[in-house]
Formats: structure tokens, sequence, C-alpha cells
């Protein structure tokens, strides 16, 4: 039995952590065996990027049975809308290592890092909806011990409250899969949970489909998060250790966007059409609501917290937008963004190791004491609000022409309340980073090495999508395009 | 011929004999409890292996008829339990050894008993006719009814053993008085010609065998706790020795089971869903009152009791689905009580061990820092509450599985529903415990001292606790090592010998 790439992905990270569980080793030697790990994936996913075909197709397929008698399987595979999120989290987690470099000094912060990227590689690759599920719940318990063991404030509550919120949502997923695996074994005759089996299903009256459909949303929408589902957000990434809060909104908040291409799209085609323009104006509402909810703010990291929130209801608005530019535009913002705010939450981390957690009227004339910190922090947020050159402008340009072309009325909102972010996040620049103030920041330093290494690709990749998007758009555009005409049917370019 | 029907209830006869060999012996005081607590440990491992020949043919037969007539019956079946039962009772005995050492007001009679019971839950599942079954019911059950009160320099323990004497027996009285209607009824009281007969009858005026069979499962709900009869459980299971605890929780349910599927499946086949409203109700009741229960408990143990009630539940959401799916519901419910027997007992074992000096209060409290004096025992302990939560990657969360599928195959997604809206409350009071032992400075009050790990106790639930991964992640990559695919696949075959003829 050989082994394949993506399973070497998802169990190398289990498998190093086990072993630094057990073995009597320091918190260094875990670090750097941590960062090796995310270095080794790194290449792997490299490797992937680079044999990936330009088709719509699933590749890179591993299949072992598992539980043989429900038709169970281990079954992986990657297509375009995944690999992205593959690059994603291979290139920001040794980042994202190096920013945490001396600043996380126990071992079981880094075993619940390595955990958490098990986790999320084994939900980005499943094919089989069993597993799949498997890994989107099993995912959660490094967030638990990663958030209750190192968090501030009341940190145990968060915990809880993010665990029992989101496993709600999960269960009534669980309960649609398991409804959609028996109507398979009522209409065929055998037992199969594979997706590729289970779009198959015809015998499912619509009613009964709607339900199921909202089983699923519940579930995504409580990880992105969606309006209303949002109340977890603020108090976990306020209360969450900089690694935990930047894995939640950079990654594991996408991966609640993937979920919905990649599963409801195939599942739901008709369903997904039909309620899209609920989700289009939820997610443009979620946006404006966000938006505001973070100028509110005094404490950086909450007003972050709700920038991004902000961020994913538009990508929510693209996905839903049915065509191949709110789409793209969906993809190019998940990267952007995750790009974007996890280097932001680390850039706060930073600050706070420094400085303490302070409101944002405690700070001020930060750019003098630390420019790097300053130059960093520029680029990130210039890409948050759109600025032309950074990727987050291509992405939000390609998201509201979708929603434009999806719906003109929609579209002109969806303009204009890209604002909004360019509102708060200036005020925030302005008043945390340049302008002068009596507030005393002498205690804050500049970057370390490990942490300007860390930003720098970050730095390089904003700049470098900004200016050249097609470098990364073609390898997902089949893909996209095969859901959109082979699945819905629609947006023909 | 003989010698073959012999070997088939050689597990019954080695378990008997030793129970009365012990009895016997415990006056001698030469021996002392190390050895009876071995001796116990040699016959319930002498039983489990004569019983592993037989496990996973395919077979039925009845021993010795000339002798038994057809009251006893060995087939795939009653194989499987057993050896669950066994099981039980062997891990019971191993986690129990530390117990029994530290506290030394178990007489050795006490082991003696324990084979007792063992014998009469063994025999339950062998049980082939219902007066046989209620003989076995009670001699499991008076054998507890001891074994709770066993330790009498505790007020608790008195009470709890009265209170399971009382109401148990009151129960009991409502299975022989079943069984008297439906004889009346029917005029046999051996299963499987119940059915023949209930199949005559089609069409006719059945409510005398109704009232009987409802009188059955009366004692049937009380002895898993459902509701409206589950009040007694949590007060029993808080006052009893917590091994014995976990031998009633996780092995006697099984014995239950056993037999109240043998009769519902093929007998009461024809007349099974008179019942069906009935049970909905009483499934909806014994999740709500159970998780209400659960979440009020300060105490551990009461905890654990409580939700063992919640449990009850999801297996009874099975157990309404095998009128509509049958096989998958019937192995589902096999395949729960084990995952549940793992976890529980695994629970239960591990407090017991930590708890076994008699001051120690076990509640939430205690457990404040507990990962950080103890990061093994507070790992097993988290396996286990994540197991009973169900959440994935434990065999707890494959059990749910099996049961939501079953109950959804069987229409009953409504039910499936609940059971999962019960199981999300249930995150809270296990994820609690997990919260409470890591994520808080660790405080070790004076004067407790909590035994390190060595001996044979921690080992076994060591082994519990690798179990219940391997449960919920085993495959069939290993070859040769039982995965998830071979419980469910035994249970099956063992479902499919009730229909041989």
């Amino acid at each position: 039995m050989s082994i394949g790439i993506l399973s070497i992905i998802i169990f190398l990270p289990m498998v190093v952590a086990l072993a630094l569980m057990v073995a009597p080793f320091s918190s260094r030697i875990t670090r750097n065996a941590a960062f090796g790990v995310s270095l080794t994936i790194f290449a792997l996913a490299l490797y992937i990027y680079t044999h990936f075909e330009l088709t719509g197709t699933i590749q890179f397929k591993e299949f072992y049975p598992w539980i043989k008698s429900y038709g169970i399987s281990y079954s992986l595979g990657i297509d375009g809308f995944s690999l992205i999120i593959l690059m994603l989290i291979a290139t920001l987690i040794p980042s994202a290592y190096l920013l945490l470099w001396n600043n996380a000094r126990s071992k079981s912060y880094w075993i619940s890092m390595l955990f958490i990227q098990s986790g999320i590689s084994g939900t980005l690759f499943s094919l089989d909806l069993f597993l799949f599920y498997f890994f989107w719940e099993a995912m959660l318990l490094p967030v638990f011990m990663i958030i209750g063991l190192f968090g501030s404030g009341n940190r145990v509550f968060s915990t809880l409250k993010i665990t029992i919120y989101t496993i709600m949502g999960s269960l009534f997923m669980f309960v649609s899969i398991l409804y959609l695996g028996v109507a398979h074994y009522y209409e065929f005759g055998v037992w199969s949970f594979a997706l590729s089996d289970l779009v198959n299903i015809t015998t499912i009256a619509r009613e009964q489909k709607i339900f199921l459909f909202f089983g699923f949303m519940l579930a995504f929408a409580i990880k992105i998060p969606l309006f209303p589902f949002h109340s977890w957000l603020l108090q976990t990434y306020s209360n969450s250790p900089t690694g935990g809060v930047f894995l939640l909104s950079s990654i594991m908040a996408k991966l609640g966007v993937y979920a919905l291409v990649r599963f409801m799209i195939p599942l739901f085609p008709d369903l997904f059409a039909q309620f899209s323009i609920y989700f289009v104006a939820l997610g443009i509402f979620g946006l404006v609501y966000f938006g505001i909810a973070a100028i509110c703010q005094m404490n950086i990291k909450k007003m972050f917290a709700y920038s991004s929130a902000s961020h994913l209801g538009f990508i929510t608005a693209g996905v839903f937008a049915l065509n191949v530019q709110g789409m793209m535009g969906s993809a190019f913002l998940i990267v952007a963004h995750a790009i974007a705010t996890g280097g932001l939450f680390l850039l706060v981390g930073v600050m706070e190791r420094h400085l303490g957690i302070r409101s944002l009227s405690g700070l001020g004339g930060i750019a003098t004491k630390a420019p790097w910190f300053t130059l960093f922090f520029a680029i990130m947020l210039f890409c948050t609000v759109g600025i032309p050159g950074t990727n987050g402008f291509v992405a939000e340009l390609l998201i509201v022409l979708g929603i434009f072309h999806y719906n003109p009325y929609l579209g002109v909102l969806s303009a204009l309340t890209v604002l909004v972010a360019a509102s708060y996040m200036f005020w925030v620049f302005q008043k945390a980073v340049l302008v002068k103030s009596d507030n005393d920041v002498s205690n804050m330093k500049d970057l370390s090495l490990y942490e300007i290494l860390g930003l720098l690709p970050l730095a390089v990749l904003i700049i470098a999508m900004g200016v050249y998007p097609d470098l990364f758009l073609y390898k997902i555009e089949p893909t996209l395009q095969h859901y959109l005409i082979d699945i819905l049917h629609v947006g023909v370019k | 011929m003989l010698w073959t029907h012999l070997g088939y209830l050689l597990p019954l006869i080695i378990v008997a004999s030793g129970a009365v060999l012990l009895m016997l012996l415990s006056p001698v005081e030469r021996f002392s409890m190390e050895r009876f607590s071995l001796f116990t440990f040699v016959i319930l491992l002498l039983a489990l292996g004569v019983d592993i020949v037989y496990f996973g043919k395919l077979f039925t037969a009845f021993p010795m008829e000339g002798l038994f007539s057809k009251m006893l019956i060995v087939d795939s079946y009653s194989v499987y339990f057993d050896a669950l039962i066994l099981s039980g009772a062997l891990v019971t005995s191993l986690i129990g050894t530390h117990y029994f050492q530290i506290k030394r007001h178990f007489k050795k009679e006490f082991f003696s008993l324990f084979l007792f019971s063992v014998f009469g839950m063994m025999l339950l599942v062998h049980a082939n006719e219902l007066l046989t079954a209620f003989i076995a019911l009670e001699i499991a059950s008076l054998s507890l009814y001891v074994m709770i009160g066993f330790q009498k320099i505790h007020d608790k323990r008195v009470e709890a053993s009265y209170q399971y004497l009382v109401l148990g027996s009151i129960s009991g009285t409502f299975f022989l008085l079943g069984s008297a209607l439906i004889y009346a009824g029917l005029g046999t009281t051996i299963l499987g010609d119940l059915g023949k007969a209930l199949d005559g009858l089609m069409g006719k005026d059945v409510s005398l065998i109704v009232i009987g069979a409802t009188f059955i499962l009366v004692t049937f709900l009380f002895k898993i706790s459902a509701f409206p009869f589950q009040n007694w459980t949590i007060d029993v299971y808080d006052g009893s020795p917590l091994p014995v605890t976990a031998f009633m929780a996780a092995t006697f349910k099984v014995a239950i089971f056993g037999f109240i599927l043998r009769l519902m499946l093929i007998d009461l086949d024809p007349i099974r869903d008179i019942w069906d409203t009935l049970f909905v109700v009483v499934i909806l009741a014994t999740l709500l009152y159970g998780t209400f229960l659960a979440i009020i408990q300060e105490s551990l143990k009461r905890m654990l009791a409580a939700s063992s009630i919640v449990h009850t539940g999801y297996l009874l959401i099975a157990f309404v689905s095998i009128g509509y799916a049958g096989e998958s519901a019937s192995s589902s419910i096999i395949f729960y009580l084990v995952a549940y027997f793992l976890s529980a007992m695994g629970a239960f074992g591990l407090i017991s061990y930590i708890a076994a000096d008699e001051h120690v209060r076990v509640t939430y409290e205690d457990f404040r820092g507990f990962a950080h004096v103890h990061p093994y025992m507070a790992a097993m302990l988290s396996v286990f509450m994540l197991s009973l939560a169900g959440i994935p990657s434990t065999i707890g969360f494959v059990g749910k599985f099996y049961i939501f599928t079953g109950a959804i195959e069987a229409g009953y997604t409504f039910l499936a529903v609940c059971g999962i809206i019960a199981t999300f409350i249930s995150i809270y009071y296990y994820f609690k415990l997990i919260a409470l032992m890591y994520f808080y400075p660790a405080c070790e009050k004076e004067g407790t001292m909590i035994p390190t790990l060595s001996g044979i106790t921690p080992i076994t639930i060591g082994v519990i606790a690798i179990a219940v991964i391997w449960g919920g992640i085993g495959n069939t990559f290993i070859a040769y090592f039982p995965g998830v695919d071979f419980l469910i696949d035994t249970a099956r075959l063992s479902y499919m010998s009730l229909f041989i003829k």
C-alpha cells in the first residue's frame, strides 16, 4: 500500500504532534520540528501546484475503503478550488510560525497548531462526506485546546462557546449527510457517502431537500460566520491567542466558504441557484453590518474580527452570484483576505506583546518607533481595503462585477459598501500608528528578523497577485467553469 | 452430540461452578482477597476463551433439548452477548483490583456474588423461555442488590441497595405478571413458539398478549432506566461502589438488551408497531429528562449516571427503528452497547481509581487543573468524555452514526434530530470536565492522595482508551486486526442467527 501525497500532508503534522506529545522535548525543539513540518508541507504543496493539470477534474485521488458495510471510504482528492486553499495553508502557516517564533513558549501551543493543520488539510481533501464531517469536527478539538489553554480574558467561556456553537451547526449537517446516505441506499441499494455518488440522488422530495440544504448551510454559516450566526465571533477572536485567531480568521473561516462551493453546489444545484438572491443580499448586509460594527470598536482585535466577518460576507455574496467573475473574485478574495487578515492579526499579536492589550485611544505614534512594523501593517491594510496594486483590489473588483451581472441594484450597493472598510481601516492606521500622541509607546520594538522573514512572503504575494493576477487565476478557472457550466448550468462565459 | 452441547454451555457452566466454588471457599482463612480476585479473573478469562471459540460462526442450537426442553438457546447472538458480558466482567474485575485493595470492607463473598450476577446475565441472553428469563434476571439483580450494599459502613450504600431492591423487585413482578398473561393468551412461554402462536391469532383479539408484553416492557424500561422509570438511577449509581456502578451501567444493560431484542425481533414482531407511539414518547422524555438531570449535577459520578439515561434514550431510538430497518437498527444497538460499554467502563473505572480513597469527593471542581498534575489520566478521561459526547475519532461517534443512520433509514428522521439535539447539549457537560481539567492551574487539595500510575488498573484503563480511539478510526489497513468493520459485521452475523429456523 503506497501512501499518497495528500495523505502525507494530512498525517505528517498529526504524527509529529503525537510523537512530540510523548517525547520529553523542550518547547524550542517542538517549535523547530513544527516549523520543519510546515516547510515540508509547503514543499509538497508546491509539488502539487506544479503538477496540477488545468482541468476542472479532481486530481491526486486516493481511495481506501474504511467502513465497508456502510460504503464509507477514505477518499481524497483536490480540484482547483481546494488547490488554492492548500497553497494558502502551506504558505501562511510557516509565516505564522516565524511570527510566533519567540512568542509562544509552550509545547502544547505548537502541538495544537500541528493538530489544527492536520484537521484543516483533512477537511480540505475529503471527497467522502462522512470523512469530511470527521475532520470538520475533529479539527475543533485542537482549537478548543489552544483557546482554552493560551487565551486571554474569559477564555474558558469563549472556548466552550465556540465549541458548542460550531458543533451545533455541524450536527445538523451530520443529520443531512446521514439522510443523503440513506436516500442513496434506498435509491441504488448500496450504501455510499461519497460526494460523487450522493450527487446522483433523485428521489428526495423538494421539501426535504430544503431542510437538508439548510442543515448544511447552518454548519457553514456558523463557521464563516454569516449574519446572524456570528455571536461567537467577537469573544472568541478577542480572547484567542495570536496563533489561534490567525488560524480561525485566515483559514478556518475560509473552509466554510470552500465547503459551500465544494459540497453544496454539486449536492443542491437547483436550490443553490434558487436561494442565491437571499444569500447575496445576506452577504452584502453582513458586509455593511459588520463594517459598521467594526467602526464602533475601540479594541483593534475586535475591530479586525468584525472587519474579517465583513469581508467574509462579501466573499459569500460573490460565491452566490452564480457567475465566473463573482466566484473567481471570491476565490481571489479568500486568498487576499487570508493573507491580509492573517498578517494583520499577527502584527496585532506583536503589538500586544510589546504594549499589552490596549484600546485604540491608548495607542499612537508607533510609526517612528517601528518602521518595519508600519510598512507591513500598511501593506496588509491596503490589501484589506482594496487599494489598486494589491490583490484585494482585484478581488473586490471581480466580486462587484459579478454581483453587478447578477443583479445591478445589489451591484451598486456592494460597490458603495466597499467604502466602509476604507473608512475604519484608515482611521485605525492613522490613530494607532501614524499620529503622535501623549501615550507612552516606548516599549514598542520593531519587528525582529524572524518576523520580517515571516511577513515578507505575504507582502510579496499581495503585490504580485495584485499586479499580475493571471499568475494565479489560470489554475482555478477550469474548476470554477466546471462548477458553473456543468453543475449549475449558468454563467457561460 | 452430548459433548458438543456441553461445549455450547461450557461458558455458563464455568462461571456457575466458579461462583459456587468461591462461595464455599470464602470461609477458609488461608485464601486472601487477592487470591479471590485472581481466581475470579481466571474463571472469567476461561469462560471468555471458550466463548471465543464459537465467535464469528453462524449457528443456532438448543443444547440438551431432552433435559432443558427449549428453555435454553445457544446461537451466534448469545455467543456475541456472552462475549460482551464476560469482557465487561473481566474489565470490571481488572479495574476493581485497585479499589478492592484500598477499601478493606469488601469480603470475599463479594466475588462469589459477582460471578453469580455474571452467570445470571449470561443466562438471560441464553434464555429462550419467559420464566427462565425471569429467573436469570432475578439471579443477576439479587446479586447486584447485595453487591451495592456490601460496604455497609456507608448509609448511602444501604439506601441505594434498599431502593434498588424495592423498586427492582416491583418491576420484576411486572415481568412475572406479563409472562402469565402471555401464557394465558398463547398457551406457551417458549420463544419462537410464542411468535408462531401469535401469527395464528392475527386478526383476532390479542389484547391480553399486548397487555402482557407491555408489562414485560415495563421491566425492560425499568432495568435500562428509561423514562418514567429512571428515578432510581442516579441515587443507586451514586450510592454503589464505583466498580459495581460501572458493572451495572455497562454490562447489565447489555444483558437486558440481549434478551429483549430476542423477544421483540422474533416473537412480538407481528404486533410490534402497537408500541411505536409509546416508544417515541418514552424516547423524547428519556432524552429530555436525562439531559436535564445531567446538566444540573455537580458530582461527576452523578453526571455519568444521569448521562447513562441519555444514552438509554439513544439506544431506544435504535430499538424503535428495528421495526422498519431491522438489520441495521439491531446491529446498531449492539454496536452502541459496545461503544457505551467501553466509554462508560473507562470513565467509571478511572474515577474509581482516582477516588479509591474514601474522602475524595468526585465533583467537577475536584478535577480543576487535574491535567497539570496527571497528564496521562486526564488524557484518558478526556478520551472517554469525547467518546461519550460522540466526537469523531472515538468509538462513540461511530456508534451514534449507526444509530442515527438506522433511525433515518426507518423513517424516524425526527427522532434522529432529537437525538442530535441531545448530543449537542451533552457537549456541555462532557466538555465542562475537559475544560476544568486543562484550563485551570492545578490546585491540589491537602490530604488528598491520588495514586500514581502503576498496577493493573491503569493499564486496563489505558487499553480501553486505546480501544475507544481504535474503534473510532480503526480500519482494515492493518490486516488481521479487527477494526470498526469487524464489530458491526459480527453484530450483523449474530443478528442473522436469530432467524435461522
